[in-house]
């Protein structure tokens, strides 16, 4: 038998509406992939990177000339704390390695990352930024940001 | 539904509809409970709490450097963070944190070199193991890739990476940034930080009747036939705004090493003076691919099956799109169990 059940006119619509916005979805992911739509988007980018360094400069001359500072100041104060942090992470990493060292003798380290043995690792931590310490005691809290 | 009714239940619906979009914001997202390990730069390790611990191997989420990792752990009842610690996995997070001008010159050398190799280290402390598994999606297990080619005496056992880009050549975003119209060093020069709002728009791009029209219409159409499921769109939506921005180095660098010279399939990546050899990559490897990827469709993921050394290699190719594969309603009876299936038998 064939389908006896007739669609109603809005189920019509509906599925003419639905194929329609199928084929201008294929048609726009067709436009948005050629090589043409991709140079107009670099131009594009181009312009609003420029345009927002222009803001951006005229914006921190007039701060810089109101003896203020401005979000490049923020930006190289906080740049110098992550250096500082980075100092600290591979001073923090050097003590560990010497502690391991000193700890135990017949172990050389390897460096971070390493395959280190259970024995060599169990739930040691080091001494700061929310590490585990070992010996028994937890000490300082997690790590907050 | 007739004509007349349907007329008649458009003003609630137009209501609850607006109410849905801009109440979004507010939706929580990746609510497993979990603690701060370990800190560096904008960088955070989190173990999420369990004690449910059966499998030795941990495993390390690492996701891309757009979007938030959140994605992992959308929402209760449909999170992956979920089950994973459901099935006993010690599960750990590595959180890239929201760059700001401050770290333009995070570059993909302090993201693999510094950020994932101490997160690596820092796992294995807090755990008390050897070995760890990456599982990685999108940006991020390109990153796990690159991290095990560049450090092959590394502590990774087993990686798992979720539609990957590997090989770009061909590929939509290759079309837009790879050729010298596109300028990366003038935008990165420009932006210390490329702003999270421009990424999100050149990837909607890619679809752009789908992502600008399409699921604001099913959305509708799900309001105003009563059906619209508040709870599973917010936070996905939720998560899709949520865009920090991407360092302009590490932009930089990504741009021109996967888009302008697909340096990682030819073998010509370095990091820190050091190649990135993917020929020595051992680990037992896990691809999962989706059908409907527009972002890091299969045909580029899967070169990289013919270019490491792993022995175990399985790949596991689905139908869908580049989130919704494992983030969609059906992923958790169609996709998580595999995965924990094969991370179970190695770990």
């Amino acid at each position: 038998m064939a389908d006896d059940r007739r669609s109603s006119p809005t189920e019509d619509v509906q599925r003419l509406y639905e194929d329609a916005e199928k084929r201008t979805a294929q048609a726009f992911e067709e436009v948005v992939s050629r090589g043409s739509f991709g140079e107009l988007l670099a131009r594009m980018t181009e312009n609003v990177v420029g345009l927002t360094k222009i803001g951006t400069d005229a914006f921190d001359l007039i701060l810089r000339n109101l003896r203020l500072a401005g979000r490049s100041d923020v930006t190289r104060l906080a740049r110098q704390l992550g250096r500082t942090e980075d100092k600290l992470e591979l001073l923090l990493q050097e003590v560990e390695r010497l502690q391991e060292t000193l700890e135990e003798p017949g172990q050389t380290g390897r460096g971070s990352g390493r395959r280190s043995t259970p024995s060599s690792r169990g739930n040691r931590g080091s001494s700061s930024n929310g590490r585990q310490r070992s010996s028994g005691s937890t000490r300082g809290s997690r790590a907050s940001k | 539904m007739n004509p007349v009714e349907q007329l008649a239940r458009t003003p609630r619906a137009a209501v609850e509809f607006a109410n849905i979009l801009l109440t979004q914001n507010d939706a929580a997202v990746g609510l497993s409970p979990k603690d701060p390990v370990w800190t560096h730069r904008k960088t955070t390790l989190y173990r999420y709490r369990s004690e449910n611990r059966k499998h030795q191997v941990p495993v390390l989420l690492v996701f891309a450097l757009i979007n938030r990792p959140d994605i992992f752990d959308l929402r209760p009842g449909n999170s992956f963070v979920e089950f994973l610690l459901s099935e006993g996995f010690d599960v750990f997070l590595i959180d890239w944190g929201y760059p700001e001008e401050e770290d333009s010159e995070m570059g993909l050398e302090e993201y693999v070199c510094d950020e994932l190799h101490w997160g690596i280290r820092e796992v294995l402390r807090a755990s008390g193991q050897d070995e760890v598994t990456l599982l990685g999606w999108c940006i991020g297990g390109t990153l796990s890739l690159i991290y095990a080619g560049w450090q092959p005496d590394n502590a990774v056992r087993n990686m798992a990476l979720l539609t990957t880009p590997v090989d770009t050549h061909g590929s939509l975003y290759g079309t837009w940034v790879a050729p010298d119209s596109f300028d990366v060093d003038y935008v990165a020069d420009g932006y210390k930080a490329i702003p999270g709002q421009a990424i999100d728009w050149a990837n909607k791009l890619m679809k752009p009747v789908t992502n600008y029209w399409t699921t604001y219409r099913r959305l509708w159409e799900g309001v105003l036939a009563g059906q619209a499921r508040r709870a599973a769109f917010q936070p996905m939506a939720r998560w899709v705004a949520d865009n920090p921005p991407f360092p302009a180095r590490a932009y930089r660098d990504w741009i021109t090493s996967m888009y302008k010279e697909n340096s990682l399939v030819r073998g010509r990546m370095r990091l820190r003076r050091r190649r990135v050899d993917l020929s020595k990559v051992t680990q037992s490897l896990l691809v999962v691919t989706a059908g409907a990827d527009h972002i890091a469709p299969p045909q580029g993921t899967k070169p990289l099956l013919g270019l490491v050394a792993s022995e175990d290699v399985t790949c596991i190719d689905r139908p869908g799109g580049h989130i919704g594969l494992m983030a969609g309603s059906k992923a958790r009876e169609e996709i998580w169990p595999d995965i924990v299936q094969w991370l179970a038998q190695r770990s």
